[in-house]
């Protein structure tokens, strides 16, 4: 989907980044930056507003974090609390976290409360302005600088796929034929089950569809959907 | 609560089974239930035999078809669960429209560890 966009100031050229075509895909591809650099863990936080209520479980938009982690963290802290997220809201550099390392000004102590003893944060940003920042955890003691800024640039372009392919708002795109179809059965009055029987995919893809589709069509609803499809004559 | 999790093995190689197991006794957020056939029309058969089965992880290649034909095989036995296709290579362009085909992620052998099984369970299966 890239290849408009690569030019010749462009280092990376991943055909990972490039096959990528849902979560687990992207799952995979930063799950296997993060032990290649040496950490045990990634997380993909949405920033919002730094005023807004957060549970660290509502701000993971992707993460392999042990099961249990985020609830259990959340249930004792207060992620906007912590010194981490208040450091990225004030500034968009890449940092490195030492659980031994003072914390700047007031704040939790995420990696301590986590149960990790470094924290690598790369604050990017999709297309639109979105902030997001990449977190990498691990038991490392130091990274070196090359290594920093070799994670950093991998992080900034994975990200960017993952914001294009997975996070964006699609609003206004054109449906797939796959979505199309599915829209038409939808219009039916079939379930999701009854729908991934008839197109032969899981429920699991049905409902993933119609997550895009009502991205796409900018609906809340199928009741909607279906009404904005048949007045828009995407379907009849 | 841990959730009960089934999940169907169908790969023709008994020691990639083994394997699996291994992995799966180091998953702690579910209580996994692996079972594993050797060939697809073992693996319809369990699907009709009406075992629960949560989510389906294919071999790729199983002796002389791969995903492309053995994937379609369950879902036409109307299984609508999530499926995810193993493979010791993802090179081939063929896996690029693994969608077409009805399964729902790929999954490179070497990157199965426990990490990436609680975060498929995760999306798949205790999260539906």
């Amino acid at each position: 989907m890239a290849t408009d966009l690569k030019n010749d100031q462009r280092y990376y050229c991943d055909s990972d980044l490039e096959k990528a075509l849902n979560r687990v895909d992207f799952f995979r591809i930063f799950h296997t930056m993060t032990l290649r650099y040496g950490f045990d863990h990634f997380g993909i936080l949405q920033l919002g507003n730094e005023g807004d209520a957060c549970t660290l479980t509502n701000r993971l938009a992707l993460h392999d974090l042990p099961s249990g982690l985020a609830d259990a963290y959340d249930k004792r802290h207060r992620f906007g609390d912590s010194a981490v997220f208040k450091s990225l809201h004030t500034s968009s550099i890449p940092s490195v976290w030492k659980a031994g390392d003072p914390l700047p000004g007031h704040g939790g102590n995420l990696l301590g409360q986590l149960g990790f003893d470094m924290l690598m944060c790369v604050p990017v940003a999709g297309i639109n302005g979105a902030r997001y920042a990449v977190l990498f955890l691990g038991d490392g003691e130091d990274m070196d600088r090359q290594a920093h800024f070799a994670l950093c640039y991998d992080a900034v372009c994975a990200f960017d796929y993952f914001y294009r392919l997975v996070l964006s708002n699609k609003a206004g795109l054109g449906l797939t034929p796959r979505e199309t179809e599915i829209l038409r059965w939808i219009s039916h009055g079939k379930t999701a089950s009854e729908i991934a029987l008839i197109v032969s995919v899981s429920e699991h893809t049905v409902n993933s569809h119609t997550a895009t589709i009502l991205k796409k069509l900018d609906v809340v609803n199928r009741t909607q959907m279906v009404a904005k499809a048949i007045r828009e004559q995407i379907i009849q | 609560m841990t959730h009960t999790v089934h999940i169907l093995l169908v790969d023709d190689d008994p020691a990639e089974n083994l394997i699996m197991r291994g992995l799966m006794r180091k998953i702690s957020s579910a209580e996994i239930h692996l079972h594993y056939c050797q060939t697809i029309d073992a693996a319809l058969d369990f699907i009709t035999s009406g075992t629960p089965v949560s989510m389906v992880l294919m071999d790729n290649r199983l002796q002389q078809c791969d995903f492309r034909e053995t994937v379609p095989a369950l879902r036409q036995q109307g299984y609508i669960g999530p499926i995810g296709v193993i493979s010791s290579s993802l090179a081939d362009p063929y896996f690029q429209k693994f969608e077409e085909y009805g399964a729902d992620f790929r999954i490179d052998k070497g990157e199965l560890d426990p990490t990436a099984i609680e975060f498929i369970l995760r999306e798949y299966v205790t999260r539906a």
